[in-house]
């Protein structure tokens, strides 16, 4: 049994798995194994995980199932006692996994060890855009409101945390679900926060850009209805466990997430949306503006701007259009 | 030979379920058999008093910051003698959904859970966690489910056909997660069905509310019979947040009820005796168990009986280990002898 798992859910990203895959067999760690998950891919993404000759990759073939799909067949077929998640077209600082072994073997109570993480662009430049999360002190509201784990190819994974939340929904007939297939986004957070309500795993983070976390402008701003929709089913979800937090934490969460939406319409240059989640947000709650007063003012400032004529240029600074999958 | 005394402490005669159970000690023959049971309630201030003539003290107290110090008094007046601690109340699910600070409780536990010569989970769930926790050395720790008396439950003829009637059987608190139940018999349209909630509590007017406009839904108040109330129902469902144990799901087995549970801590338990257990805890998993539930055949009916069999052993299966566990520490009792001796010395 390897010692660590990384799990690589894989759809049409040809063009960067050859890297993804070259930064996680450059791990300083030693014993671990890779999972990669074809996800019913249309172009040579099963070709070039079967090239590869190396002991420690692992190929899964599925017809498409979406992101959380593919990743539910890695951990499924996943043997170590920690489980990685990296997507097919981002990558891992060499010391990733050693750091976060390092971390889960040192701190028996914590179930999810996430790291920052450093933006690249399509050809692996780096944007100079960093996510640097909170690491300690993360409970169930803090993830609900600013999902400090960040992105899918952030965190690592203790296995006996997701033995705890394995379930199989009536007409699964293959394997357990972890993620919630149901969801195309938002699955991430709906994930995180139902283990945060559901089990007594904490959640820590070791310091370090130790993912590098692919993004490309543009073109994404005219799906932020789906992104709020699944947003918003999610919270409908999981309210059950605990109505009084979802009461209490809901409107400042629901703020971020619209300023989040803001900010990739700002982004794609779309003024008028960006200045109508913008009002949305503020009318939610005015914790985005306490918190992160600086953050959230520029949001706005660029939203405003946005809706003058022939600005649309002004607003692109670096966003997360995922090449492969949607971004949850 | 005269047998050992085996005084209970329990600081909280609200816990239903508990104060059952230990009349159930007190009054059970199976249990006369081994032993003479006192009952004591206690108050805080009492409870590090020095108890002369027990063999063994057993704690139904509840471990908290405020009583650990009581706690620690109890062990130090007794030194010699064999302390169990029962966890009523603390689980996996209790402690993600209560507890800011895990680090901290998973702390005070360990230190209250160390002061007994042996720690009780009432259910294999409730154990796991402990293990997993670290909070209870391998050793000490001993998985025994309550019971109580079951004849009045047995006595009733089981339900092997689709049921249409489910009860929801206990305190009004959101711990049971009665909501979650509302909402979800209410996206299940069939006009055949009907909900009763038997019990009462703090979230009563709440969950009225809930079931305002659905004339399948009512409230039946607190049952001071519980054999009788599940005679009125035909299936069981409890969602519960967290659940030690769940003595009202062991009663719809003995009683041949089909019963829903929730996947978490102790009620995992049941599911592994024949309950069906609802993954997820969503409302939209719980309308569709209802669904399954109410169009069962024949699998359901054998997961009943089975469930019912198993049911009708807890009682004397409940005995036995108790019996077990005063045997290991108190006839064993040289062991404490010795301590006591060591103690004097």
């Amino acid at each position: 049994m390897p010692k660590a798992s990384i799990v690589v859910p894989a759809y049409n990203v040809a063009e960067t798995l050859p890297e993804t895959l070259s930064s996680l067999l450059a791990q300083t760690a030693q014993d671990f194994e890779i999972v990669v998950v074809d996800d019913g891919s249309t172009d040579a993404t099963a070709e070039i995980v079967q090239r590869l000759s190396d002991p420690r990759i692992r190929l899964i073939s599925q017809e498409n199932r979406g992101l959380a799909g593919a990743r539910n067949t890695g951990i499924a077929a996943a043997r170590g006692a920690y489980i990685g998640l990296c997507d097919g077209d981002d990558l891992w600082r060499p010391g990733k996994l050693a750091a976060h072994i390092a971390h889960l073997d040192a701190r028996p109570e914590v179930g999810i060890s996430y790291s920052g993480s450093e933006f690249i662009d399509a050809a692996s430049r780096p944007l100079g855009v960093f996510q640097r999360p909170r690491l300690r002190g993360v409970d169930a509201a803090h993830l609900f409101r600013r999902n400090p784990i960040g992105n899918g190819s952030a965190p690592v994974l203790r296995r006996a945390m997701l033995d705890r939340v394995a379930y199989r929904p009536a007409g699964e007939t293959q394997r357990d679900w972890w993620f919630d297939e149901t969801f195309r986004q938002s699955e991430d957070i709906e994930m995180w926060l139902r283990l945060a309500l559901t089990t007594d795993w904490e959640v820590e983070g070791i310091p370090g850009a130790l993912t590098l976390y692919r993004v490309n402008g543009g073109g994404l701003s005219a799906n932020t209805g789906r992104q709020l929709a699944a947003w918003e089913r999610m919270v409908e979800k999981l309210a059950p466990l605990n109505p009084a937090f979802f009461a209490a934490h809901a409107p400042a969460a629901r703020a971020y997430q619209l300023r989040y939406l803001a900010r990739r319409a700002v982004s794609d240059g779309d003024g008028p949306r960006a200045r109508d989640l913008v009002l949305r947000a503020l009318a939610c709650s005015r914790r985005p503006l306490a918190e992160e007063p600086a953050k959230t003012l520029t949001t706005c400032a660029a939203a405003a701007a946005l809706t003058l004529p022939g600005a649309a240029r002004l607003g692109r600074i670096a966003t997360q259009r995922r090449l492969s999958y949607p971004k949850g | 030979m005269t047998l050992p005394t085996i005084l209970h402490l329990v600081d909280d005669a609200s816990a239903g379920g508990v104060m059952r159970m230990l009349s159930h000690i007190e009054t059970a023959p199976d249990f006369a058999r081994f032993a003479r049971h006192r009952v004591e309630v206690v108050s805080r201030s009492r409870i590090g008093a020095r108890r002369e003539g027990a063999d063994m003290i057993v704690s139904h107290l509840s471990v908290n910051w405020r009583n650990l110090p009581a706690l620690m008094t109890l062990r130090a007046r007794h030194p010699g003698l064999p302390l169990v601690h029962v966890e009523h109340s603390y689980t996996e699910g209790f402690t993600a959904l209560n507890v800011p600070r895990k680090g901290r409780f998973f702390t005070l536990l360990r230190t209250a859970y160390s002061l007994f010569d042996s720690v009780v989970a009432v259910s294999a769930g409730q154990a796991d966690w402990m293990t997993r926790r670290g909070l209870v050395s391998a050793d000490a720790l001993t998985v025994i489910s309550p019971a109580v008396g079951l004849g009045a439950f047995t006595a009733l003829r089981p339900v092997y056909h689709p049921p249409q009637v489910i009860g929801a059987i206990g305190r009004f608190d959101r711990q049971k997660g009665f909501d979650i139940l509302i909402a979800a018999f209410r996206k299940v349209e069939n006009p055949a069905l009907r909900l009763r909630l038997i019990g009462d509590g703090p979230e009563r007017a709440a969950l009225q509310d809930l079931a305002a406009g659905d004339p399948r839904i009512t409230f039946a108040g607190f049952a001071p019979d519980p054999a009788a109330a599940m005679a009125g129902v035909e299936a069981v469902a409890m969602p519960s947040r967290w659940e030690a144990y769940g003595l009202v799901s062991l009663e719809a087995r003995a009683a041949g009820r089909p019963l829903l549970t929730a996947r978490v801590d102790g009620l995992a338990d049941h599911a592994a005796a024949g309950a069906t257990a609802v993954s997820g805890q969503g409302v939209d998993a719980w309308a569709e168990a209802l669904r399954n539930l109410t169009d069962a055949d024949a699998p359901v009916r054998i997961a009943v009986a089975e469930a019912r069999a198993d049911a009708a052993r807890a009682e004397a299966r409940f005995a036995e280990s108790w019996s077990a566990l005063v045997t290991a520490l108190v006839s064993g009792g040289d062991a404490a002898q010795q301590r006591d001796l060591a103690q004097a010395a």
